[in-house]
């Protein structure tokens, strides 16, 4: 048994098989022929030949992303085909052929002239580059005659990464998103990559199919052989090679099944661990996966990808799922946060020059869009007069003055009387503001006197008490929630409501962090939001908490002066 | 025919908004190129080419050049340039 260590990022484990993916293995060309030598007619066909099966194999991939990952995540093979069909490659491919280069020789020569102009250029256009590698190569292996199963198992490649055998543990030096999106959860059970980290959108994507994974373990992954046993605890960040019995058994029970049961601390303190949901497809495998409900439902997706705003019955309807499925449970819906980074088409926002500092969340709800806002109102206030109505919450994006809370609380009694007025069936739900500006932290006093709930997110949060744009990597360090001006943010939120009866609750990325949860209890938080599929470790996390301790603990974090003393002080 | 405009989608001209420019380019019976504005007919590429779309790098707020040519220029180019200036919808994908 040995244990190598890298970053966890499905918190999953699994056991399996170890399979290498080597996407340039045996992608060796044969050497050139004199051009003499080459009948350009004969090459031309193969070619042609080539880009069928190329197509053919990424509209296959496509279909399998957008079944098992999600139209969105499938858009990346619509490019794909683009550049097999790109007029500038394909005709100086054919023109190279002309000239008496082999098929294979002449699609090497013109992607490695296009992947150094991509890599010559700034950071966004590397993922292009990896997109054509991918193109390059599945050119190269028709055109090689390789990638069958036959070779997939002496190790060379791996040609079908959706149709790898059940049990599989997928090693890599890195995976791109689209070779993720290929597999199979039922196949795979784990992965493990040289490099890569977590927030890449390949780990995202792993997470997002509940794929036990571990990314950057580095060079000693490589050493690795072929059909070795492996555990890989993307919990702990491990991979066991050859692992015994005991490890198995933990790591069979640490596959997180669910826990349907709420949780409360060693001690009996109870926090609540819901879920985020971002789509309806999101509610059933939150509901699987034991969330106490939703902590944040954005209403964002019943708004893309059409003509005009949803109407107030499909919106009634939206959140009536969503309200039948937690049907004991607080369902926490978040009122339309678009600007920012989120446009929606057909609303004709204004275009600004620093869109995070501008029109967005309830700004936009408040005033040029208040008729949306007033058509959710009423499908909300509706919903909360339905069967299972009583869970429901509503809250408000983007807060950043006490006036935005008392017009979006007349709203809702002007709302509440004009339903009254028709003989519509309706009442009001609990309401309450997200922490995510300064602004908010600073007044949270306040706001919880007024409202009955505060919940803190902290992407936002933490991009803007840093000044550091979260989509900026020049300043991606800036970007972690544990430095200590976030922290003081968010203990000076939770320390406001702790003296009123508003609960505090927290959706952003840090609450699914099992190995923050301790932290989290000790500020005082009450409920924890995250992606489904974290649920299980955090509850699991929390029944191992002492609440006494975690508060010292969060006093001493908040006692520390930079952000490497509070890591150091979590990591000890 | 041409027109100038400046580029509104938040990715620029990457990923899906150059994704859907080439199919739009693609869509018409005309030859349609594009290039930074500033950087006159030298910097015109083909618009029905992913690798030349991309490989421009604009980004959003930049400045850009649309030209088109044939039976169904205006066509092409209205439909060009509608996306350049919409923002494209595109879940955040961030609670917060």
């Amino acid at each position: 048994m040995r244990t190598l260590t890298g970053v966890g990022s499905t918190p999953l484990s699994g056991v399996g098989t170890a399979r290498w993916y080597r996407p340039e293995a045996g992608l060796t060309l044969p050497d050139r022929p004199d051009p003499s030598a080459v009948d350009a007619v004969a090459e031309l066909a193969r070619f042609a030949d080539a880009r069928d099966a190329a197509r053919e194999a990424i509209r296959d991939a496509r279909d399998r992303a957008a079944e098992r990952v999600g139209e969105e995540e499938a858009a990346v093979f619509e490019a794909h085909e683009q550049f097999l069909d790109d007029p500038e490659l394909v005709d100086d491919i054919k023109a190279a052929i002309e000239d008496g280069t082999p098929a294979e020789h002449a699609v090497h020569d013109r992607f490695a002239a296009a992947i150094d102009q991509f890599e010559a250029l700034d950071g966004q256009m590397a993922e292009r580059a990896d997109d054509l590698r991918d193109v390059r190569d599945r050119l190269l292996r028709a055109l090689l005659n390789i990638g069958t199963d036959a070779e997939a198992d002496d190790g060379a490649a791996l040609a079908d990464l959706g149709d790898l055998p059940a049990g599989t543990v997928l090693l890599a030096e890195r995976l791109t998103p689209s070779d993720t999106a290929e597999l199979d959860p039922d196949a795979v059970a784990g992965i493990a990559t040289v490099a890569g980290g977590r927030t890449a959108h390949a780990a995202i994507i792993a997470r997002s199919l509940s794929i036990p994974a571990v990314v950057g373990v580095g060079e000693p992954l490589r050493e690795v052989e072929e059909g070795a046993d492996l555990l890989v605890d993307g919990t702990d960040g491990r991979v066991v090679v050859d692992p015994d019995a005991e490890s198995r058994a933990a790591a069979a029970t640490d596959a997180a099944p669910p826990v349907t049961e709420r949780v409360a601390t060693a001690d009996g303190r109870p926090i609540e661990v819901a879920a985020n949901v971002g789509s309806e497809a999101e509610i059933a495998p939150a509901a699987e996966r034991g969330a106490d409900g939703i902590g944040l439902f954005r209403t964002e997706f019943l708004f893309y990808d059409r003509e005009a705003p949803p109407s107030e019955e499909e919106q009634y309807e939206a959140v009536t799922a969503a309200l039948s499925a937690f049907p004991e449970d607080r369902v926490v819906v978040r009122t339309l946060d678009i600007g920012g980074d989120k446009q929606v088409s057909y609303l004709d926002l204004p275009d600004e020059s620093n869109p995070f500092l501008g029109r967005r969340g309830i700004r936009l709800s408040l005033d040029e869009h208040r008729d949306l806002f007033e058509t959710q109102l009423r499908a909300l206030l509706r919903a909360a007069a339905s069967e299972g109505g009583e869970g429901l919450a509503v809250m408000f994006p983007l807060v950043s003055r006490l006036e935005e809370v008392d017009a979006a609380a007349e709203a809702v009694e002007s709302v509440a009387a004009e339903l009254a007025a028709e003989g519509v069936d309706h009442a009001v739900p609990e309401l309450g503001a997200m922490v995510e500006t300064p602004a908010a932290a600073f007044l949270a006093d306040r706001l919880a006197d007024r409202l009955d709930f505060l919940s803190v997110g902290t992407n936002d949060l933490t991009q803007y008490v840093m000044a550091a744009d979260r989509e900026n990597d020049g300043v991606a360090a800036y970007h972690d929630p544990l430095h200590p001006a976030v922290l003081r943010a968010i203990d000076r939120t939770a320390s406001a409501a702790a003296g009123t009866d508003a609960w505090v609750g927290m959706c952003g990325e840090m609450a699914g962090d099992p190995a923050l949860t301790e932290l989290l209890v000790g500020l005082g938080l009450d409920e924890l939001s995250m992606s489904a599929v974290t649920v299980p470790a955090v509850k699991n996390r929390v029944r191992e908490i002492d609440s006494a301790a975690a508060r010292d603990l969060a006093e001493e974090a908040l006692a520390c002066e930079t952000r490497a003393k509070v890591r150091e002080l979590l990591d000890g | 025919m041409e027109r100038t405009v400046s580029v509104v989608p938040e990715a620029g001209l990457h990923a899906r908004p150059a994704s859907k420019l080439v199919q739009t380019a693609n869509r018409f019976d005309a030859d349609v190129s594009i290039g930074r504005a500033d950087d006159g007919d030298e910097g015109l590429v083909r618009a029905d080419s992913m690798l030349s779309v991309s490989g421009l790098n604009v980004g959003h707020g930049e400045s850009v050049r649309v030209v088109a040519e044939g039976a169904e220029a205006a066509g092409a180019l209205d439909a060009v340039c509608d996306l350049l200036t919409s923002a494209v919808e595109e879940d955040g994908g961030d609670p917060t």
